[in-house]
This record gives structure tokens, sequence and C-alpha cells, in this order.
């Protein structure tokens, strides 16, 4: 069964601009020292992402993450998804992670739909006859028909999220990341694409979901965490936690 | 001793998913040729004009006959082309892969597993020149051949720890793959590429100084029916076991850090 468990969890990440992404530059600065330093120069900066974030989950923990944007909501996903290990503190992640922030994740638009599938089977970590089981399956979902054995790159941005959409969602993690829900397609395809995207959240045992939409959040989570400048504001349910952090946004946005 | 394990943990663990890197590996060379009409052969035919187009200026440059120079310009250039091509392909090992590694978490070694499978691959596409070469220059060929196997072994192994710790710097700092790309052209012309290592003292500093020589000479002599000097193997065994131990360390420090400098 999954388990998450953070333990002051905190991500600083340094941001480089040109001349800190140089080894001239760091050379000189090391060896020159701090006379020719320009007090504007701020070459590497530091931002603390997350800072000391704890708390648990257990089976059946169906998590939302509020917060403005810049809040730590991604970071800490990235985390979540062992992207990102802590550069301080502990995050001890059980379970297989699947998550849904890019879809298009190494996508070979040269190749056919079907050379796609299975390339993307065997990056979520199936073997090669496990990714050709999915096909069928993906084959009625995306509804391409003969397109599947065509080069991606001649499909419509429409038809290639289809093929993405329905090839992030074929494999049932134990632990699931979303970043905002993506309504994919037409309408009736959208319709489809909620079916499908909630079948796969009442699988995993453990979901995770980004969100700017309250009513999302309060729709498919039990429980809430609020986000503030990387820091773990609140930890409860959805409605106690939601009219917390309206409370706490004067955005009109944010009220609707 | 920790880091080193914690090395050696993340380059097993990229041995593990092997299906992985093998699939991008393939899909490479695949991709990079699919909608050409002579396909991977490419590959081959533009070694194969660089080689006869070089040897036709060198020989005579040389003042040897095609005959004598073929034989041993076309086989340097062969494997110089698998070391360089890899070492400079490294640079750009997790900087390439910056999408997949800041969605799914891997073993860093598994982009490096792929641009050397990707090498070896293009590598195995020029090998077909060889016995052709031979053939056309009736070169000798002996048991010595079998020692070619072992000579790109340990080769490999050397060039694996080298593009490694190129790959992790070359992510933090941008400037490094243009610097190692011009080292690399330098080396092009002091090791003997071109040249004959018989053309220089035995002792002389490019050979016993420079470790592509020795890269070259494990792997060449065997294929030209000579044996390999045994000094060029203690070379790369030495290179091999205290490379591959800073690298470990290095990569036990460094490489959870990379996903921070994409």
């Amino acid at each position: 069964m999954a388990y998450i468990c953070l333990e002051d969890a905190s991500v600083e990440l340094a941001v480089y601009n040109a001349r800190g992404r140089a080894l001239k530059s760091e050379l000189l600065r090391r060896t020159v020292g701090g006379g020719l330093q320009d007090a504007r120069d701020n070459a590497v900066q530091v931002v603390k992402a997350l800072s000391q974030v704890s708390f648990k989950a257990n089976d059946g923990d169906r998590i939302g993450l509020v917060g403005g944007n810049g809040a730590g909501k991604s970071t800490l996903l990235r985390v979540l998804s062992r992207v990102y290990p802590p550069t301080s503190g502990r995050a001890i992640i059980e379970g297989r992670v699947s998550s849904l922030i890019d879809l298009s994740m190494g996508m070979d638009t040269d190749a056919t739909g079907y050379d796609n599938i299975e390339m993307r089977g065997i990056m979520l970590g199936l073997n090669r006859k496990q990714a050709q089981a999915l096909i069928p399956d993906i084959e009625e979902f995306s509804e391409l028909g003969e397109f599947l054995s065509l080069p991606i790159r001649t499909y419509s941005s429409g038809m290639m999220l289809r093929l993405a959409f329905a090839v992030s969602t074929a494999v049932h993690p134990d632990i699931l990341i979303i970043d905002e829900i993506i309504g994919a397609g037409d309408a009736a395809f959208a319709e489809k694409a909620q079916k499908r995207l909630h079948s796969l959240i009442e699988k995993a045992s453990i979901m995770f979901l980004a969100s700017h939409d309250n009513a999302t959040i309060e729709r498919l989570c039990t429980r809430t965490l609020w986000m503030k400048g990387g820091k773990l504001m609140m930890d409860g349910t959805p409605d106690v936690v939601l009219a917390a952090y309206k409370a706490d946004s004067p955005d009109e946005r944010l009220q609707a | 001793m920790g880091l080193v394990l914690r090395g050696a943990a993340d380059v097993v663990g990229g041995f593990g998913v092997w299906r992985m890197w093998w699939m991008l590996a393939k899909n490479d060379v695949v991709r990079r040729y699919r909608r050409s009409r002579v396909g991977q052969l490419w590959l081959t035919l533009s070694m194969a004009a660089l080689i006869f187009g070089m040897g036709a200026v060198y020989a005579s440059l040389f003042g040897t006959s095609m005959a004598d120079y073929l034989p041993h310009l076309g086989t340097s250039l062969v494997l110089w082309g698998l070391i360089a091509s890899t070492i400079t392909e490294s640079c750009s090992g997790f900087t390439d892969n910056e999408n997949i590694i800041r969605q799914i978490s891997l073993p860093r070694f598994t982009y490096l597993l792929r641009t050397i499978a990707r090498n070896i691959f293009v590598f195995a596409h020029n090998l077909i020149i060889l016995p052709i070469l031979y053939l056309l220059t009736n070169s000798p060929i002996n048991w010595a051949a079998l020692l070619f196997i072992p000579g790109l072994l340990i080769v490999i192994a050397n060039i694996a720890w080298i593009g490694y710790i190129l790959a992790i710097v070359s992510a933090r700092f941008r400037d490094i793959p243009q610097i190692v790309a011009s080292v690399i052209q330098i080396a092009f012309f002091i090791s003997p590429v071109v040249f004959k290592p018989s053309q220089l003292r035995f002792d002389h500093p490019v050979l016993v100084l420079n470790p592509f020589a020795s890269m070259l000479d494990v792997m060449r002599e065997p294929l030209l029916g000579n044996l390999p000097s045994a000094s060029s193997y203690l070379i790369l065994l030495g290179l091999l076991i205290v490379g591959w131990g800073l690298t470990l360390a290095f990569a036990g420090k460094y490489s959870h850090r990379v996903v921070y400098w994409l």
C-alpha cells in the first residue's frame, strides 16, 4: 500500500542567470575573489521553493493542493513524484508514482501513434509485452482509429492531446499526481476524459491534485493542503481549509 | 565511502532499467534517418567517403601506398568516431533529457547509457566498412583480432566515466560542451588517427601521456593483425580504476542535484 511521509522537507532552488551558468565566471569568482565583484551581480539566486513541509498521507487519501501562483504547489508535486529530492529534511514515498504534469513527455513526433504508445509504456516501467497490451484500450478510448499508424506529427493538436491523455492514463499507479484537471478536446471527448480520470483516481491509493478551481477540489478531495510562500499553512478537510484560504486571499476570482 | 556507494547504486540502477535506455537509443538512431531513403546506410556511406577522401590525400602526403595506409586510417577513423562522438554527446546527456528527468525519477546513469548505446549502434554501422576495406587492401587478419573485443570493452568502460562526469558538470556550467568539443578537436590531431604511431618514437609523450592513443591502440592493432602494447592496457586499466573511483564519489555527491540545474 502506498504511504507518504514528509519531514521538514525543504527545496532550495538556485536560479542562475547567464553568468552563473558559465564556468568562466565561476572560475573568476573563485580565483579573483571579492575584489572585482559587482554588488548588483546576482549570478546565483537561491529561492526557497518549499520550506519545512511535514505531513503524512495514507491509503485512501484524496488530497487537494491550493495556493496562489508561486506558492510551491508544483514544487511539492515534483517532490512527491520523486523528481526533486528535498535539499533538506526527508521525503519517504512508497508506491508507484505516476504524474500527469507533462502529458506529452517523451513523445516522438516522427514515430507513429502505435510506436509512441509502446515507448510511453516502457517509460512508465512496463516491458514490451505489457506496453503492447495497452494498445486496445488506448485505441478504443482515443478514437483515433487508423491515425494511430501515422506519424504523430500529422495529428492536429486536439488529436495529439487525446493520444497523450489516453497513454498517460492507461497505467494505474499507486500514487497519482495531477496538476490541474485537463479538459481534452471537444465536449463529448471532454466528458469521456473526465470519466476516465475519475476511474483512475478511484483506483489510485493516494491522489494529489493541485488546482485553482476550488469546486473541483471540493468535489474530488477528502483532504486539502494550503500552500503559501513555500510553507504548508493548513492541512484539513476541504471545506475548512478552503474557507480559510478564501478569507486569506481577497482576490475576487477566488471567491467564485 | 558513502558517496561512492550512492554513486554505485545509481550506476547499477541505470543498468537495471535497460529497457528504457535501449528503447530510447534505438529510437534515436531510427529517428535520425527515418525520413531518408538510404536510411541508416547514410552513416556508413559518409564514413566511407571520409576514409577514401582522406586516404587519397594523406597517403600521398606521407609518401606511402594506399594499400599500406588505408587500413590504418580507416580503422582509426571509425574507432575515433566512437570515442569522440560518445564523449561530446555525453555533455548533453542530462540537458537533452530534461523533459524526462523533470517528470519521472530514474537513475541518472540511465541517460548516459542512452548516449553510449546510441553511439555503439552508430559505430556498429560504421564497422561494416572495415571488412570491405581489409579485403580491398589485402590487409592481414589473424587471431589477434579477437583482442578487439576486450579492447572495445575497456575503452567504453573508460568513456563511460568520463561521460558521466562531463554530463554532470555540463548541466551546471553550460560552456563545458564547447570546451570539450575543442579539446576533442585538438585530440584528433595529436592522437595517432591520421598518422601512424610508428612514425613517432615509441616513448613520445603524444603516445604515452595521451590516453586517446592507448584507446586507439588496444582497439586498432588487433584488427590490423598486430598485438597492442602492454603499456596501453596498463594505462587504460589504471585510468579505469582511478576514474571510476572519482566518478562514483562525484556522482554520489552531485548527481541528485542535476534536476535542479536543468
